[in-house]
């Protein structure tokens, strides 16, 4: 697909009979293509040069001073007066033999029965072989030309010839980026890892199949990101498919991310919260096992935009015809986290439902408590049991896929106490889907030094004051909302998000900011200029003036504390309000 | 030889002076012997021939008087080596190390002709004294091969006293570019490489082709089986081809040239090697060539053995270090070759014909031959022929004189029935000398050999072998053989050819092997078809010619081996049974003593008994029955 020039010559010709005109340069393909005259091809891909190899899509032309051949309609460039004609007895003729020729070496190849079909070969009159490959180099230039990895090609010669790595052993020169497989008409090339793992890059993968996708569903804006690690682009310098096929040109792969600073009065800390890993707790054997899932990948693939277009299906795109839900993966665990997530529950109940209302599964639900508070919770606690889901009380010990008897051939097992029943049980599953723990983010700590507000040992956000101010922190200005003060549940955010905004705006709305009445002043002719008070400022509210040369109290930050008033070496910085002097006098007026 | 390193022509007088100085130096009192060190005479001792005589003469002290070198390859390979003794023209023929000391004792000495040594008639059985008295070079036409034979190909002296770069010389004494294209499209010169394309033609495309930088390439990797003619041209007169480079680079306006030449011709290597050396000392190749300020320089490239590189476009992709494979040729080579840039192949034959051509006149060349083809071809002329060897001929001689004058007729005492020219992907055609008329317009013995004749009739000219079957020989087998060649030799890039062939071969395997049928005349006919219109390369789309012009000539026999069970020419095995006639059988036992399967059995002076059922029809009891007694059928 080459950028034709804007000023382009155009050339007239006839195809089947029809009068087209289109720029030099172009093909007889992508003359046909215009006119909508099928033409089939198999070793054709718009991404990178014409190869003509496979030669069904041959046509005849026949040139304007007389005579004529057949000719490949990939790569022959049309030029004035030529007619083509795709449909004659002759090409029929030809490639009926070339379809004969490739179904008699690879017999399997759906690709190939179908052009049989249409090309009417009922048997195949060649010596038959068992390839799967019809060497139509596809896979070998998408790699060299477009990725730009060179890590297959084609190796010996003539009936020898075949598609191999180098030395034919496992190549670094491979990134793993799957393009062959796209490209392959037969679809025999799979892509596996190092252990010998099948990864697939089809629909149901459950992460983005893409190096250039949208962030995650419904996102805001709804814009699409490369992901540089994946993305050829960055491993090889190639491909640039995405930009080349952009009208809008709006791929800019010289994009870096950039820090913007901007003044604020005010703050709101709304840094959401973390998933917990489930891979860690090895006894679960997420990543592991098949169709183990976490509850967010689980809620993907519920998605009506997801890549399963909402249905629940397992990896080898089967409906499960048993689901379990595991609550508390991770919290309520004296291992890992011992708060609850407070909000698995309630999704694992509507997982539940789901489950029930788009499948014919069973659905077995392993809890330790149902924590259904709140309006209409509990309510809907009783109709999934009017529903038939199985509650199994009792912590799930152990997914395992070790089968002891034909029943559980295949499947997952889920090994749990029920101590309803007080029965040791083995429930085998088509599919598991892990409610894991809610957790504060890895940078949360981070941020607390950043902003002087202190954090939980749970590694939450503290509020300034737990029932008075749920919202604001020990720093003026600064204000928390969400997943990073605490797990919860949406109404729950919303509502702390729009009190948090209500502070701010009353603040914003006042003009001015109310400052504690005793605050630290440097008397600037006996400050040296040693920085100390700068490290020991609690609220970070004393910082170095460059070009006085001494350090300088921001008023608004101070809470005067009277560290720095303490500290000072030189007794430049005192209290306002509390000097020295007021304390002896009131000492004084005591005696 | 070494050259005069002090040498460098700065204008063309000069080069023309330093001839005039050869000219005169050279002394006519002395003996000139000049052993042909070809390929196939070195193959028969010619080497070992040179250092006897080296030897023979230092210990007679005759160096003074005696002038030894050695040539390129005469053409008749047939009777090697070959031994020229000047003044007096004299051939000596199948001289052996033992001959050496007669020649000089007799010859050297005394000016007496060894008899035995001497080519003899086998018809009349007199002998000939020098070449032109010989059949085989009277009907020749020697432009190509003027002087293989009579130089030293190693000594840029010896041909530049035959006149050699006297071509360029003129060429650069004034001629423009234009005017040496129009020579050669007025001479009427078409591609010597099998595809018979207007050299000229293709020159002026090229020159006209945009671009800064232009390439012209000397296909020199010639892998038709049983074909020598550039081999022969490389190894025996490699100047001439430089200097037809070097004109054509002029013509079209290039700077670098390439010569890709096959890993398996060594000596041709080595020869063109120091032929490039010599000319760039002279002056003739490199920067500022004869001072015109014309730049032009000669590589050598090796090519890896694939018979496909011999395609232009696949030659091109391994000169660029690619694997050799060819693409569609929808974009001429000429406006997007060697690295996208414009270039001009042309064959090695086709590169020695520039020469003559500038020398003697456009009209000259196109004197020779016929309407379409001009000129003369080099043949290769192997196969069941009295005399093989290489053969110039002028355009639109028959069949017959190629056969029978200059070939000598049939090698033993078969009828010749077929001609396989063009190479693996050329066709057989049928001569039957006899049964001339009978056999109507089936009969080509005497087409004349031109470009368009042989592309009539269903074979090509290709770069020049012909290889001559005789009864001997099973059409059915023949293609078979051609077939396997290819399917060797089969990119395998496109799919008719690749799999194409692949099948027609299964199918002649069977035929072969008594198991054809009816469907699979029909089947063979439809996939020639496939692989002939839609094949990517020339290798592909001619590849069913051996098929097609035997099915074409000779059907009788595959229909003799499909529904009668039987090989008419007693070839494939499958079909052939041996047994022994009790008229004939003496009784004489050579049969069974030769016989390595030890199934014949019989008592001496009576008839002797095969068993068929342990026979492996080796054919070696039919070979060695001095009476007839074994009979195939």
């Amino acid at each position: 697909m080459e950028e034709k020039e804007a000023s382009q010559v155009l050339v007239h010709l006839e195809v089947d009979g029809k009068s087209v005109s289109l720029a030099e340069g172009s093909t007889i393909l992508d003359a046909a293509k215009l006119l909508g005259v099928q033409i089939p091809t198999l070793c054709y891909t718009p991404l990178v040069e014409p190869y003509a190899a496979c030669r069904l899509c041959s046509v005849e032309v026949e040139y304007p001073r007389g005579g004529g051949k057949v000719v490949t309609a990939c790569n022959y460039q049309v030029w004035d007066g030529i007619k083509v004609r795709t449909d004659t007895d002759k090409i029929r003729r030809i490639r009926g033999m070339i379809v004969e020729m490739l179904l008699a070496r690879c017999p399997d190849i759906q690709v190939l029965k179908d052009l049989a079909e249409e090309y009417g070969i009922e048997k195949v009159r060649l010596e038959k072989q068992e390839e799967g490959c019809i060497l139509c180099g596809l896979c070998v230039r998408v790699c060299a030309e477009l990725v730009g990895a060179h890590a297959i090609s084609f190796a010996g010669r003539g009936l020898d010839r075949r598609v191999a790595t180098p030395y034919d052993k496992s190549s670094d020169a491979c990134i793993a980026c799957g393009a062959c497989a796209l490209v392959c008409p037969t679809k025999i090339i799979h892509v596996e890892d190092q252990e010998g793992r099948e990864i697939i890059h089809e629909e149901l993968s459950l992460g983005p199949s893409k190096a250039i996708t949208l962030p995650f569903m419904q996102a805001v804006p709804n814009i699409p990101y490369i992901d540089t690690e994946h993305c050829i682009h960055f491993q090889t310098g190639e491909c640039g498919y995405c930009a080349k096929i952009c009208d809008r040109d709006a791929i800019d792969y010289e994009l870096q991310e950039e820090t913007i600073e901007v003044d604020v009065g005010n703050i709101i800390m709304a840094t959401g919260f973390e998933l917990f890993d489930p891979s860690v707790m090895g006894q679960y054997g997420y990543g592991r096992l098949k169709n183990v899932v976490t509850s967010l990948e689980f809620e993907h693939l519920n998605c009506a935009a997801g890549p399963t277009g909402g249905r629940i299906l397992m990896t080898d795109g089967g409906e499960p015809s048993s689901v379990g839900i595991i609550h508390c993966v991770g919290s309520r665990d004296e291992n890992y986290y011992k708060y609850c997530s407070r909000v698995c529950c309630m999704y694992a109940l509507k997982y539940a439902h789901l489950i029930k209302e788009k499948t014919d599964a069973d659905v077995y639900s392993f809890y330790i408590d149902m924590r259904c508070f709140g309006k209409g919770y509990e309510e809907f606690y009783h109709r999934l049991l009017e529903e038939g889901v199985q509650f199994i009380r009792g912590r799930a010990a152990e997914i395992t896929d070790y089968a002891i008897d034909s029943d559980e051939e295949g499947k997952l097992i889920v090994l749990c106490e029920d101590t309803l029943i007080g029965a040791l049980r083995r429930i085998p599953l088509d599919m598991v889907v892990l409610c894991s723990a809610m957790k504060s983010n890895e940078d949360a700590k981070e941020l607390s030094r950043i902003f002087s507000c202190s954090l939980g040992s749970d590694g939450f956000f503290i509020e300034k004051h737990p029932k008075l101010a749920p919202v604001s922190t020990t720093s003026d200005g600064v204000f928390i909302a969400g997943g990073c003060q605490g797990p919860k549940d949406i109404p729950d955010t919303v509502a702390q998000g729009a009190a948090a905004a209500a502070e701010v705006l009353s603040l914003i709305d006042r003009k001015e900011v109310e400052v504690e009445a005793a605050i630290a002043v440097v008397d600037e002719d006996r400050c040296s200029g040693c920085k100390l008070c700068n490290t020991l400022c609690p609220y970070l509210a004393v910082k170095y003036d460059e070009e006085k040369g001494v350090s300088v109290v921001n008023e608004a930050l101070c809470k005067g504390c009277g560290t720095c008033a303490a500290g000072c070496p030189s007794n430049a910085i005192s209290a306002r309000h509390f000097e020295n002097r007021q304390i002896f006098a009131e000492i004084e007026g005591l005696l | 030889m070494s050259v005069e390193t002090n040498i460098r022509f700065q204008s063309p007088p000069e080069l023309s002076a330093f001839r005039d100085r050869l000219s005169s130096e050279r002394r006519d009192d002395i003996n000139r012997i000049t052993i042909c060190a070809g390929t196939g005479c070195v193959a028969k001792g010619s080497i070992r021939v040179f250092e006897k005589f080296t030897e023979a003469i230092e210990s007679r002290q005759l160096d003074a008087t005696v002038e030894l070198k050695i040539s390129g390859c005469h053409g008749f390979c047939e009777n090697g080596p070959l031994v020229v003794m000047k003044p007096a023209g004299i051939l000596y023929m199948e001289v052996r190390e033992r001959d050496v000391d007669d020649i000089v004792e007799k010859t050297v000495t005394t000016g007496e002709i060894i008899e035995r040594l001497l080519y003899k008639d086998p018809v009349s059985g007199e002998r000939a004294r020098n070449e032109d008295e010989i059949p085989f070079y009277k009907k020749q036409m020697r432009v190509v091969l003027r002087n293989i034979g009579k130089i030293d190909p190693n000594n840029i002296d010896d041909y530049i006293a035959v006149g050699g770069y006297s071509s360029l010389a003129k060429v650069l004494s004034g001629l423009q570019p234009e005017e040496v294209i129009s020579m050669i499209e007025r001479s009427g010169l078409r591609g010597r490489g099998g595809g018979g394309f207007p050299t000229g033609r293709k020159w002026r495309s090229c020159r006209n082709a945009p671009g800064d930088i232009h390439y012209v390439v000397c296909n020199g990797d010639e892998g038709d089986p049983g074909a020598f003619m550039d081999r022969s041209l490389m190894e025996g007169d490699p100047h001439s081809i430089l200097e037809g480079m070097i004109i054509g680079a002029y013509a079209i306006g290039a700077e670098d040239g390439f010569v890709y030449v096959r890993m398996e011709y060594p000596l041709a290597i080595e020869r063109l090697l120091n032929a490039i050396r010599d000319a760039e000392v002279y002056g003739l190749l490199g920067g500022n060539i004869l001072g015109s300020g014309f730049d032009f320089r000669i590589r050598i490239n090796r090519g890896g053995g694939a018979f496909v590189c011999g395609e232009s476009t696949a030659l091109m992709a391994s000169l660029e270090g690619r694997a050799g494979e060819p693409r569609a040729k929808y974009i001429h080579t000429v406006e997007k070759g060697l690295w996208d840039k414009p270039t001009n192949l042309n064959n090695v034959e086709t590169w020695a014909n520039v020469p003559p051509i500038i020398e003697r006149g456009p009209e000259w060349f196109s004197s020779l031959g016929t309407d379409g083809s001009k000129g003369t071809k080099v043949f290769s002329l192997v196969g069941k022929v009295k005399n093989t060897g290489l053969v110039e001929v002028p355009m639109g001689i028959t069949l017959r004189e190629i056969l029978f004058d200059i070939g000598g007729g049939v090698k033993g005492t078969k009828k010749f029935k077929a001609v396989q020219t063009g190479g693996p992907s050329g066709g057989c055609l049928v001569v039957d000398v006899e049964e001339k008329g009978k056999k109507g317009a089936f009969n080509l013995i005497d087409l004349p050999v031109d470009f368009d004749r042989l592309t009539e009739v269903g074979s090509m000219m290709g770069s020049g072998g012909m290889i001559v079957m005789d009864e001997d020989d099973c059409m059915v087998d023949v293609a078979k053989y051609f077939l396997s060649f290819l399917k060797e030799e089969s990119c395998g890039k496109c799919v008719p050819c690749r799999e194409g062939i692949r099948h027609m071969l299964t199918i002649l395997d069977r035929i072969t092997n008594g198991e054809g049928s009816a469907e699979d005349l029909q089947l063979l006919e439809e996939l020639a078809e496939t692989i002939a219109e839609a094949s990517l390369c020339a290798l592909g789309t001619q590849a069913p010619n051996p098929i097609l012009s035997t099915l074409n000539y000779f059907r009788s026999e595959y229909e003799a081996h499909i529904f009668e069970g039987k090989c008419p020419a007693g070839v494939c095995k499958q079909l052939v049974t041996y047994s022994i006639s009790a008229d004939n059988c003496t009784g004489c036992t050579l049969c069974a003593k030769n016989c390595p399967a030890g199934c014949i059995s019989g008592e001496p002076k009576e008839l002797h008994t095969l068993d068929s059922s342990t026979c492996i029809k080796c054919g070696i009891c039919y070979d060695v029955c001095n009476f007839d007694a074994v009979i195939r059928r």
